[in-house]
């Protein structure tokens, strides 16, 4: 612990540079909570600020599990325990897609349960990490296709959050959603599947191009016999196992699955390695050499914890300089969920699955074996409209149907080429849109905002407890609480502008809006709306 | 060769729509710059579930099929006889008519070698055109476009209607507008909002890129590039598909209404070249014959009909129809009525510029590879011939090595 100390005392002896040891700012705080956690509520960041960096620091890494309500999985029965001598195939096959179904319900639940923690519960911290393994070691229940193994190997991910990585990638290579995923329980002695032994270099432990095809084939053969069932607990199984010579990297030996783990894990490369993906998926960008290495060695030096890692660079003047606050584009769960707290809007965990989900992010469904791209892959046409439309929804200011609204008829078309609201489109009738007309996501989303949800704020009253009058004032408040990234001058000016025409419309003066009772909500909240879907409103 | 290589959509609207009020040209002479020399275009139409290829083209002379499957098999009398060895399934009059009329090609025996069992995994192989899959960080339509549209930065491009876009049309350089209804494309507030929206979130400053975005690019700049497209061909291709008018009659549901939106933005001007619709629920592992009906039908009717729409216009004149599902099914029937997963099927490509007739070699019953047809032609043999002689493209540039092309187009 000697050279860790040597290596983290200048880098820490920066730290303290603004004022006394563990005086932060306000923005400090905020970057840290959107980053490390789901975003944060003004209170919050003034408690973080009261508290100090070093003091703040702790609790977020410590957070408060022994408030965390752990979900009760409730496995259903498998088939073949269900079948009974002499039932039909026809009852056998009922069972199986009852059993399906059942198991697929349950990984919805604990979807929303998950959800849930981000959204609201005590250790925000370990629910970030548990997203970035669930990337990380990507398993998809499309593939995996038992909603059990998936809730399993989340609450893997949860245990091993802050913890060790050399124990995680331990319990992971015996994982049964990934031993599934990665087909290792179709590895055996003189059959062997490569999938596993790929991965594990490529994605898990080293990249691409410090491994050679030869090191696949030995580490494959290494694997066999790894399997995992996850509801009988077997996890090797002797006889499919090649116990043989293998060369790997250089070292030779009978290998199995223990020695592979640990000739990986004493690559010079493999602290690098995660170290890279740790520091992108924290900073939002390319790490530089010097701070990777430096980095890696603190990996290496702290045999693989990752909270020593995750204090230090929380802890990093440079993690807070302005080429990273504010510069990294929100994956969907950073935005609804990040909207939803700033605002202090509460929807329902379900609604916020289905909806990041539309944007590319929904959870047990990773695109592919590499876990989500991030960063620009973020980025669609459509998904940067609908996220503006999800915020809308959350504000209580725009319907779905608003957004699933049928065309008008073609002479409706303004003549300068944009299309306008018309009666006839004002009339939509909810009641007539299908789950067929739908589709069964936002079919459910509908249920959801209409049967689960009202937004339950009242900006209104927020600007009057802080004392804010006037458009320019109240422009200012709602961009500063509601986004991460402060909005050009030119921006704020064309939202007054739409405080001013909308104060004409009700013959108000310019500080006498907030006093127009449910008619200024309204317009507060069409105004957070417009706030909530600009650029501005992508970053954190 | 495009002639107006940074053309802003709505400048481009408005310049328009000035110009023709001006001169008073007839409908028409402004017709599309951005569409260069040719309007080839292209919708690849994914058939997902693995299309039971022994029940699309059915070898009903064939006594090896009515052994192996003694409850799905056709008789000679319930199927669209296309000659004494094959027919089309009983569902598919439309396209039955189409290749009567010369303008259905069938490729048989379609598939790659050491073919995958998985939906996914065999998915990935047929849109990256790779046995490597997503390893490969852009689709094949992506290389398509790299390839022959390197010109083109507007949005509109590549349009993939409906939920989860196809890995196909993944782009660092050409990514696709996309959406499930074209009506909801669109970012909802009333006009003052969108006012608001648009004057605080200017357009950037920057020319749109045709690189990959490197770590460079301030993605702020980023974001507001993503949103100016997004609200640019929002409104283009709402308005196409508001304004599309058509004497054809599309099928009821999704995939019709998928279709005509397809329609509806090739025929508007908004300069889209390759499209992309899923129809899925060919997992036929059960009950097949009831399934098979309602799907094909759904098939039929909804390609014959954007066909038939097609016909009428210049612009669908030039528009290919590739259809292609991730594997066929196996050749015995299972014990549930129904097929599992199996590996070569027949590729349909259609259209007015189509050579119709029969391509490639229909697989051998008798003569397979671990119980399963053995392919007889390369998916990527038809992606090469779409790629070089549809679009004028560089095929091993796109396909990553040289397949023998087909006399499709």
């Amino acid at each position: 612990m000697i050279a860790v100390l040597c290596l983290t005392l200048p880098l820490l002896a920066g730290a303290a540079s603004p004022g006394e040891p563990g005086a932060w700012t306000a923005r400090e705080a905020e970057h840290l909570l959107n980053r490390a956690g789901f975003g944060a509520r003004p209170a919050e960041i003034a408690y973080a600020v009261r508290r100090g960096r070093e003091a703040f620091v702790q609790e977020l890494l410590d957070g408060y599990p022994e408030d965390v309500e752990s979900f009760f999985f409730d496995p259903p029965t498998p088939p073949k325990e269900q079948y009974t001598d002499g039932m039909s195939e026809e009852r056998k096959r009922e069972i199986r897609v009852q059993f399906k179904r059942d198991d697929r319900d349950e990984l919805g639940h604990f979807a929303s349960w998950w959800i849930g923690q981000m959204l609201d519960g005590p250790y925000p911290l370990r629910e970030r990490m548990t997203l970035f393994w669930h990337g990380y070691f990507t398993s998809s229940y499309r593939e995996v296709k038992l909603g059990g193994a998936m809730i399993r190997q989340n609450e893997l991910f949860r245990a091993h959050a802050l913890g060790s990585f050399r124990e995680l990638l331990d319990e992971v290579i015996r994982d049964p959603a990934m031993v599934l995923y990665l087909d290792n329980d179709k590895n055996r002695k003189g059959n062997p599947n490569e999938n596993l032994a790929r991965e594990l270099m490529e994605l898990f432990t080293l990249g691409e191009g410090h491994y050679t095809e030869e090191d696949v084939k030995e580490a494959a053969r290494a694997l066999t016999g790894f399997t995992a069932r996850y509801d009988s607990g077997v996890t090797f199984r002797p006889g499919r196992h090649d116990n043989g010579r293998k060369v790997v990297l250089g070292v030779s030996g009978r290998l199995d699955g223990d020695d592979l783990l640990d000739i990986l894990l004493d690559q010079e490369q493999c602290p690098r390695w995660l170290a890279g993906r740790l520091l992108r998926y924290f900073e939002g960008r390319e790490p530089s050499a010097q701070r990777l290495d430096a980095y890696a060695s603190l990996l290496r030096e702290a045999d693989y914890e990752v909270r020593p890692f995750l204090e230090h660079l929380f802890s990093d003047p440079e993690f807070y300089s302005d080429e990273i606050v504010g510069r990294r584009i929100a994956s969907p769960l950073d935005y609804l969920i990040g909207s939803s707290r700033r605002l202090g809007v509460q929807p329902p965990p379900r609604l916020v699955w289905l909806a990041a989900g539309q944007l590319g992010e929904r959870l047990f469904d990773p695109p592919n074996v590499k876990g989500w791209e991030g960063g620009p892959a973020w980025i669609t046409t459509s998904s940067m409209l609908q996220r503006g439309n999800l915020a809308g929804m959350l504000l209580g200011v725009v319907r779905l149907e608003d957004v699933v609204r049928p065309e008008p008829p073609v002479e409706d078309a303004d003549p300068d080429g944009e299309m306008s609201m018309t009666a006839a489109e004002a009339d939509t009738d909810p009641a007539r849109m299908k789950k067929k007309d739908l589709g069964a996501d936002m079919f459910d989303m509908r249920r959801m905002l209409s049967e689960f949800y009202w937004p339950g704020i009242h900006l209104t009253a927020r600007l009057q407890r802080a004392d804010v009058r006037g458009d320019a004032a109240i422009v200012d408040f709602l961009c500063d609480e509601l986004l991460a990234v402060e909005v050009s001058d030119a921006g704020r000016a064309a939202l007054a502008e739409f405080l001013v025409a909308e104060r004409a419309d009700l013959g108000l003066d310019d500080d006498e809006l907030l006093g127009a009772g449910p008619e200024a909500e309204h317009v507060l909240r069409r105004l957070a709306h417009v706030i909530l879907s600009l650029p501005e409103a992508q970053l954190l | 060769m495009n002639r107006f290589p940074h053309i802003d959509r709505r400048e481009l609207l408005r310049a328009g729509a000035a110009f023709a009020g001006w001169c008073a040209l007839p409908a028409g002479a402004l017709a599309s710059p951005i569409l260069g020399d040719d309007r080839h275009s292209l919708l690849i139409l994914q058939l997902e579930g693995g299309n039971d290829g022994l029940d699309t083209v059915i070898p009903y002379g064939d006594d090896a099929y009515h052994a192996a499957r003694p409850t799905l098999a056709r008789a000679r009398e319930d199927v669209l006889a296309l000659d004494d060895y094959r027919g089309l399934h009983p569902e598919l009059t439309r396209l039955r008519d189409e290749y009567e009329a010369g303008r259905l090609a069938i490729v048989e025996g379609v598939g790659y070698p050491d073919p995958i069992r998985s939906h996914f995994r065999s998915m990935d192989v047929w849109h990256a055109a790779d046995r490597r899959g997503r390893q490969l960080p852009e689709g094949w339509v992506g290389r398509l476009c790299a390839a022959r549209f390197a010109d083109r930065t507007d949005p509109e491009l590549v349009v993939h209607v409906g939920n989860e876009v196809p890995y196909s049309l993944h782009s660092a350089t050409h990514p696709p507008t996309s959406f499930v209804r074209s009506r909801s494309y669109r970012w909802a507030g009333d006009s003052r909002e969108v006012r608001a929206y648009e004057e605080a979130a200017p357009a950037p400053q920057a020319e749109r890129s045709t690189e990959a975005a490197g770590d460079g690019t301030d993605p702020l700049d980023l974001v507001r590039r993503a949103l100016a497209d997004g609200q640019a061909s929002s409104d283009a291709i709402r308005r196409a598909t508001a304004a599309y008018e058509t004497p054809v009659a599309y099928p009821a549901g999704p995939f019709g209404e998928a279709l005509r939106e397809v329609a509806g933005i090739a025929n508007g001007d908004v300069g889209s070249r390759i499209f992309s619709v899923t129809l899925s629920g060919f997992d036929t592992h059960t009950d097949e014959d009831q399934r098979r009906r309602s799907l094909l039908r759904v098939l039929d009717e909804g390609l014959g009909a954007f066909l038939e729409d097609q016909r009428r216009t210049a612009v669908g004149r030039e528009l290919v129809v590739m259809a292609f599902s991730e594997f066929g099914r196996r050749l015995v029937e299972n014990g549930a009525r129904g097929t599992d997963h199996g590996t070569a099927a027949p590729m349909l490509v259609a259209g007015a510029a189509v050579q119709g007739g029969l391509y490639g070699e229909h697989p051998s019953l008798t003569e397979l590879e671990d119980q399963e047809l053995r392919f007889t032609v390369d998916f990527r043999s038809v992606y090469a011939t779409l790629v070089a002689d549809w679009f004028g493209a560089d095929a091993k540039r796109v396909l990553g090595a040289e397949y023998p092309r087909l006399p499709l187009v």
